[in-house]
């Protein structure tokens, strides 16, 4: 037997897109159980996902389908904006014409980070030193909400929605992935494209015990997704279980409809987890009825509406810390959670060392960096703005 | 042997963080146990290193798994069993966790020489995963199954470098242990594994047993993330399965 890894070509795979022949590099950039994401040596904006094994006419026909379809599009946007749908462009062909997989628009680092780098500390201050604040969670939890909300408006399933395939880049615009998951019908042939894919984490009881994707479970990992995001990346469903076995998971937690969040006597916490009423009032009450009852009655949960109205409220009335840099809150809270957090635990979420409060915030580490922080948030503002508009166009066209 | 020039500490620092505070998240311990013994010695263990430095590099700058990864190495090579805490070897029953998180992780720098204790390494690697699953769960932070890589190019061997059966001992313990889902151990002959070495391999981990020819580390490393990957994604048996088969299948694109 060779070693079949060691038979790795030197030059990548060999396709062709839309018949034209194209180089990949030789390593994938991600390389999962299912498919691997590679490089384009000629063109840098696009990537090809690979599938490993023969993808299927079922497959190949519903990537045939999403090329005619432009879904999240006809809305101006923000000149900075990325789009929120890494939506694929081409067919990907062996030279003998199978089908192997498809290109699409390259969102990758250091441009585009994975959600996920949101949730830890260090990560957080690595990937956004000085950026990302309270403020600027509660602003991509509520580009997370608006992107689910008009999904769902246009029929769409996200399906297999979690902290990894979704990105965020430096203003807090947010892109999904991995779009061939995604449950559709086609409005031509009205065929069914099911969601085959789910992370457990933000998997509802009723998706694990394999009923198919829909908005309702969307919802689900909508809520964990911004419950993360506003609590410095606290799972609703981590912590260990009082009565669980030593082998139970998140998931675990999620089937038993066991969150800290609405059952704070049954779970035992990590050292330094964030009170959930760091929340403010109107999304803990969603956040509590989406752990609690909404767990197992999918038609209990807050929608991705329900989101982004309660979110819309809080954008406008954060606070700013007096005290620590990079410390913003919500209007409902008396004093700088962050603050006591940081008391408490010895350790500043928010900023790289714990130190005496420093005055100069944003300026450091130099004007520059300031003006952008500044020239960003204004788009933000803007690009918020003419959204919403949009969006209670789009609510009043559909009522 | 031993290449690069800076000293290195003799024992870990004492702020060497046992539980990264302000992560939360959900925790995925593995274990890499690797043969360390004479027959390594050369380009092999120098492979090997060099194949640790550049997964450490990957590790971390893969914003997932950095999170969530935690390594341990145990070698087996010299006169005994080592665990390592990144680049520090513990002192036996050192009474501190050798896994630090793979954000922070620092291989060690091995060198080969000695009689191949397979028999104790996997016993110990299944006492740290133990201990350190508890420790995770009375800090109130949960675990994904973990995941053991067992690494070799030879047999089993007693202290005196004779070939032992004592490694049947383990083939109950494994196999009852990961029906209750308690880890995962994949067990992989590089090298010139001879066909008892293989025939060792597959006793002990029937599922995921190969045997290569030379010494990818870097690849079998990539499988250990991959694998990792997917059971952070709470993938099924089947999605591990396809992951290890691509040691022996090619990909769809390369046929």
């Amino acid at each position: 037997m060779t070693g079949p890894l060691g038979s790795t070509p030197v030059t990548g795979p060999a396709v062709l897109l839309d018949g034209e022949p194209v180089k990949l590099a030789d390593r994938p950039l991600k390389a999962g159980g299912q498919a691997a994401v590679f490089p384009v040596i000629s063109n840098e904006g696009i990537v090809v996902k690979l599938y490993r094994e023969p993808p299927g006419a079922d497959q190949e026909r519903r990537l045939q389908r999403m090329l005619t379809m432009a879904p999240l599009g006809g809305r101006p946007t923000h000149s900075s904006q990325p789009p929120e749908l890494a939506w694929p462009t081409q067919l990907a062909r062996s030279p003998s014409g199978q089908f192997l997989g498809y290109a699409m628009p390259k969102f990758g680092e250091p441009e585009h980070v994975q959600l996920v780098a949101l949730f830890g500390r260090s990560m957080r201050l690595r990937h956004f030193p000085q950026r990302a604040d309270w403020r600027f969670l509660l602003g991509i939890s509520w580009n997370l909400a608006f992107m689910a909300a008009r999904m769902h408006q246009e029929h769409l399933v996200i399906g297999d929605f979690s902290s990894n395939n979704v990105v965020v880049d430096r203003d807090g615009f947010v892109t999904f992935l991995d779009c061939d998951s995604i449950a559709f019908t086609d409005p031509g042939t009205s065929e069914y494209f099911p969601c085959l894919m789910q992370t457990a984490d933000y998997s509802a009881p009723e998706r694990q015990k394999g009923s198919p994707a829909s908005p309702a479970t969307d919802d689900f990992a909508l809520a964990v997704l911004i419950y993360q995001l506003l609590t410095g990346g606290n799972h609703p469903f981590g912590g260990v279980r009082r009565d669980s076995d030593s082998e139970a998971t998140v998931a675990d937690n999620i089937a038993a409809s066991c969150s800290y969040v609405v059952l704070p006597q049954q779970v035992i916490v990590p050292r330094g987890v964030i009170d959930p009423v760091v929340l403010p009032p109107s999304l803990l009450e969603l956040a509590r009825e989406a752990f609690g009852p909404g767990v197992l009655n999918p038609a209990a949960r807050p929608t991705a509406r329900d989101w982004l109205r309660a979110l819309n409220a809080e954008r406008s009335r954060v606070q700013v810390c007096p005290d620590r840099p990079g410390h913003t809150y919500g209007s409902h809270l008396q004093s700088c959670p962050w603050c006591t957090h940081t008391a408490a635990t010895g350790q500043d979420l928010f900023n790289e060392m714990t130190t005496a409060p420093s005055p100069a915030y944003p300026l450091a580490p130099a004007p520059a960096g300031g003006l952008q922080t500044r020239t960003a948030l204004i788009a933000i503002s803007i690009t918020v703005t003419i959204l919403v508009v949009l969006l209670l166009i789009a609510l009043i066209a559909n009522s | 042997m031993r290449r690069d020039q800076q000293p290195r500490p003799k024992s870990p620092p004492a702020d060497f963080a046992h539980i990264e505070i302000g992560n939360n998240a959900q925790r995925l311990p593995l274990v890499l146990c690797l043969d360390t013994s004479h027959s390594m010695r050369g380009t092999p263990i120098e492979s090997l290193n060099e194949a640790l430095r550049s997964w450490t590099r990957d590790l971390r700058d893969d914003v997932s798994l950095s999170a969530s990864v935690e390594i341990a190495v145990i070698t087996f090579g010299g006169q005994c069993v080592n665990a390592w805490q990144g680049p520090y070897p513990l002192p036996p029953q050192a009474g501190v966790s050798p896994f630090v998180s793979a954000g922070a992780f620092q291989p060690p720098q091995l060198m080969a020489s000695g009689v191949t204790l397979m028999t104790e390494a996997l016993e110990l690697a299944m006492q740290i995963v133990m201990a350190r699953k508890q420790e995770l769960r009375q800090s109130g932070l949960q675990h994904y199954r973990p995941q053991i890589c067992l690494v070799t190019d030879g047999i089993p061997t007693d202290r005196n470098g004779h070939p032992t059966d004592r490694w049947r001992r383990l083939v109950p313990v494994l196999s009852h242990e990961q029906q209750e889902r308690r880890f995962r151990l994949y067990a992989i002959g590089v090298g010139g594994v001879t066909s008892h070495g293989a025939q060792v391999l597959e006793a002990l981990a029937p599922k995921f047993n190969a045997r290569l020819e030379g010494f990818p580390f870097r690849d079998l490393l990539q499988m250990m993330s991959a694998s990792a990957s997917a059971e952070q994604k709470g993938a099924g048996d089947e999605v591990f399965e396809k992951i290890f088969s691509r040691f022996t299948q090619r990909p769809a694109w390369e046929h």
